[in-house]
């Protein structure tokens, strides 16, 4: 029985390859392709299409459940260059992983052809100085916009991108708008403070929660500051498994009167959502730098449940989730300081604080805020500033709660 | 091949007779603290770690549970501070999908009708470690982290203001029958003194990675299969961390439960961490360790083999190693469970793609190639015990792991193979 149904699985599908016409137009990606440059490395990318990817490999790759993305890379250094894939994707597929899934019974001509097909189509590595390197990687997909982040080595030095690239298929306009509305506002921000108290007093003064569209009802903790580029900001997310997956259920929370900027979400195993960050660019900057008003929280219910739109609310304990973004981001490499300011306001002992669509949460009251950098950092290279002594406060208690304990 | 089976039936009775005892009666203090006092310590400086990885029973007896029906398995920690600083234990070192004490409270919540969020969430608050780690003190309690059976990696990284202490505790868990193995590699019971070979000697330590075998065999020698395209320099303090906090786990080793599990989960196409994977053989032995990075379901894993060689390198371990990327499983006859992965048949590419990812791993110090598995072109490829296709360029990968965090730049190319060191043209990969 189960032989039988193994060979039924491998004998299933077999509709057989066809290799597409010689000599796909890449103007097509072209013209969609973000561009940038770091330091004499020039970087094109898009995302493929299920129409480019079935002209491209001769199948529809996309519906394989893979987000292939194609890649240029121009080096005009004097050095050898390497990319690092895993920077975008740290579960990447191979070329000939995706050929396999193509591949048909019985047909071990064409699956050889359809296996060299995939590898010649796909990004190789070294880029040799004074070449110009293109081809494809095939990603885990995301949904609406991609971030993406891309680390090219070399030597002693790191090259790194931050891109946002449209996903042809599921485009909605409103995110374009979106993304065009970020660059805006970061451009808009005016006040830009030099002194680090007027800084953190700014940061203080800063509402604790965000509102309901009438302003009428107080909505999530504003418990997360991010500091720094706003390319070095999104890449930290990225590279601990970040999206960018924005839902209606978002929008409700309001701040400067408009829904978040961009919100981040970390999937969860079987991709079911689990922690989220909103942000919203504040109108100033820190020494130049873009300055995020954000919120850490995570859904209430088990990460492996499924939940509707509706269902989504928040879980209670928001200090958790603020907490463990940042240690998530101590792994980053982008991570360079933490702070802490007051401002939430904390709840009292079982005290818990109402939110919109019915949430209610509890909290110390503090802001961790993040500063990040593009120089990549080791967790031995994190500064923790003598702010608000939220830690030093957080010992204290350990201390009291070890003493009664009696350990 | 009577004897395989006679093995596995004692186990199964094994596992029954000790169900059997979990379920009859109240459990002594003494055993629930059982996880205790097999708890592992290291020390660095002034600072303490001791670690215990609970098994279902034990588990269930201190959350009231059944954690790991849901996939769950608490580690507890114990940190003795001695330093004059306060330490913070970071969760995402032990575990990058470990989860929240509330998340797990709220997942229990639903099945405990009895029992409210609220008291679910405090039982389960009062159980966690609580940072931070003030200096003097000892602190203790339990992150909880995905299921692993029979090993565990628990890595501990410790962090305050422009510090980082890094701490790596094997871990078995009882019941199962890796246990033993790892045992005998880690009080490195496998080499006598006057079997190691210690170079300083760069170019003598080259000459003699290229002078290892090219391939694993099978039990009696007689067939070549994968090429051991690894060598790992390094060991508790740092390769295995470092492989830890980039998601890979050890393996259960093959053995029928897990076999029956794995033929369940291919057809389900679902996810199932702990797929085994079967033994090859180097040194006239079995893997001494097996670790796989699990994707989505088990048609996608990356695979690693490691064998402990004789070989140091300024005192350090050095393992050889084998490592393919699995792109499904397909039906065979060679191999007496009737499935197998199908492996990439472009070998190198899962080599390389572990080197990029260990880049990130911060403790990676140097990265490079080495000759020794010799070239197999892709129009006359070799074949693996399986048979399997494979093709490479013939060189092994190295990486040099050090316990001092590595920032991404600062990772060295070793100038043995390639252009620039390390860095291998793409036409020469194909030939």
């Amino acid at each position: 029985m189960l032989i039988l149904s193994m060979l039924g699985l491998t004998l299933t599908g077999c509709a057989g390859w066809q290799p597409p016409p010689a000599g796909f137009d890449d103007s097509v990606l072209r013209v969609r392709a973000v561009t940038a440059e770091v330091r004499g490395v020039k970087l094109n990318a898009a995302v493929l299409s299920s129409g480019d990817s079935q002209r491209m490999f001769g199948a529809n790759i996309n519906a394989a459940g893979v987000q292939p993305v194609w890649i240029e890379v121009e080096n005009t250094t004097g050095q050898m260059l390497w990319l690092l894939r895993s920077g975008t994707d740290p579960d990447l597929f191979s070329p000939l992983e995706v050929a396999w899934s193509f591949h048909t019974s019985f047909a071990n001509e064409t699956n050889a052809q359809l296996d060299d097909h995939f590898h010649s189509l796909s990004f190789q590595n070294p880029i040799a100085p004074g070449t110009k390197q293109s081809g494809v990687i095939f990603t885990n997909p995301h949904q609406q916009s991609r971030l993406l982040n891309i680390d090219i080595l070399g030597q002693g030095q790191l090259f790194p991108f931050t891109l946002f690239l449209t996903v042809p298929d599921d485009q909605t306009d409103n995110h374009a708008i979106a993304l065009d509305n970020v660059y805006q506002l970061i451009e808009a921000a005016t006040d830009d403070y030099q002194n680090t108290d007027t800084f953190r007093a700014r940061l203080e003064q800063l509402p604790c929660c965000a509102s309901s569209a009438d302003g009428n009802a107080a909505g999530d903790p504003l418990n997360v500051i991010l500091v720094g580029n706003f390319a070095d900001i999104v890449t930290a997310l990225v590279r601990r498994g970040f999206r960018n997956s924005e839902l209606e259920f978002d929008n409700a929370q309001r701040l400067y009167g408009r829904p978040p900027d961009l919100v981040g979400r970390k999937s969860a195993m079987g991709g079911m959502p689990a922690n989220w960050v909103r942000v919203w660019v504040a109108p100033f900057r820190n020494q130049g730098e873009t300055v995020f008003v954000a919120q850490a929280g995570r859904r209430l219910g088990w990460r492996l449940k499924e939940v509707e739109n509706e269902d989504l609310m928040l879980n209670p304990n928001v200090d958790e989730v603020r907490n463990l973004l940042i240690q998530d981001m101590l792994y980053s490499n982008g991570l360079s300081k933490i702070a802490f300011v007051s401002g939430v306001g904390p709840t009292s002992p079982g005290e818990l604080r109402g939110s919109l669509g019915g949430a209610s949460y509890h909290t110390d009251g503090q802001r961790a805020v993040l500063f990040l950098v593009t120089r990549p950092l080791s967790l031995s290279d994190v500064q923790i500033l003598d702010w608000h002594p939220a830690l030093k406060l957080r010992e204290a208690d350990a201390v009291k709660e070890l003493e009664n304990d009696g350990n | 091949m009577a004897g395989k089976f006679n093995t596995i039936l004692a186990s199964i009775s094994i596992t029954l007779t000790l169900a059997g005892c979990a379920s009859s009666g109240p459990v002594s203090e003494t055993e629930k603290l059982d996880y205790k006092s097999r708890a592992i310590t290291r020390s660095d400086g002034a600072v303490l770690v001791s670690a215990s990885v609970l098994s279902a029973d034990e588990s269930h007896d201190v959350y009231g549970v059944a954690l790991a029906k849901k996939g769950i398995q608490p580690v507890w920690i114990e940190v003795e501070n001695g330093d004059d600083i306060a330490y913070w234990l970071m969760s995402p070192g032990l575990d990058p999908n470990f989860f929240p004490a509330s998340e797990v409270a709220e997942a229990f919540a639903s099945t405990h009708e009895d029992e409210t969020i609220e008291v679910l969430d405090q039982h389960f608050a009062a159980l966690a470690f609580r940072n931070p780690i003030p200096p003097g003190t000892r602190v203790s309690g339990f992150i909880l982290t995905n299921l692993d059976q029979g090993l565990k990696m628990v890595q501990v990284d410790l962090v305050a203001s422009g510090k980082h202490k890094s701490f790596s505790i094997f871990s078995t868990i009882p019941g199962f029958r890796s246990d033993y193995r790892a045992r005998r590699i880690f009080i490195r019971e496998l080499y006598t003194e006057d079997e190691i070979i210690e170079y300083t000697d760069e170019s003598a330590f080259r000459a003699a990675l290229e002078a290892l075998p090219c391939c694993v065999t099978n039990k009696d020698g007689t067939r070549n299969g994968d090429p051991l395209n690894l060598v790992v320099i390094g060991g508790l303090d740092d390769a295995f961390p470092a492989l830890v906090r980039r998601g890979w786990r050890p393996t259960e080793q093959t053995w029928s439960g897990s076999v029956l599990k794995m033929i369940n989960s291919a057809m389900a196409g679902e996810r199932y961490p702990y797929a085994p994977i079967s033994p090859l053989y180097l040194y006239d032995r079995p893997q001494d360790f097996a670790l796989q990075k699990a994707r989505d379901n088990i048609h996608q894993r990356n695979h690693l083999r490691l064998w402990l060689s004789p070989i140091r390198y300024h005192g350090k371990d050095v393992w050889v190693g084998q490592i393919s990327r699995d792109i499904g499983s397909r039906f065979t006859i060679h191999s007496p469970y009737l499935t197998t992965h199908k492996i990439d048949p472009d070998v190198d590419e899962a080599r390389t793609a572990l080197q990029e990812d260990m880049v990130y791993s911060q403790s990676l110090v140097k990265l490079g190639l080495v000759k020794g598995v010799g070239a197999a072109a892709k129009d006359a490829p070799r074949r693996n015990l399986t048979t399997d296709p494979y093709y490479t360029d013939g060189f092994r990968g190295v990486l040099m792991f050090d316990v001092h965090p590595t920032a991404i730049t600062d990772v060295q190319f070793l100038p043995w193979e390639g252009r620039e060191g390390g860095f291998i043209e793409h036409s020469t990969q194909q030939q």
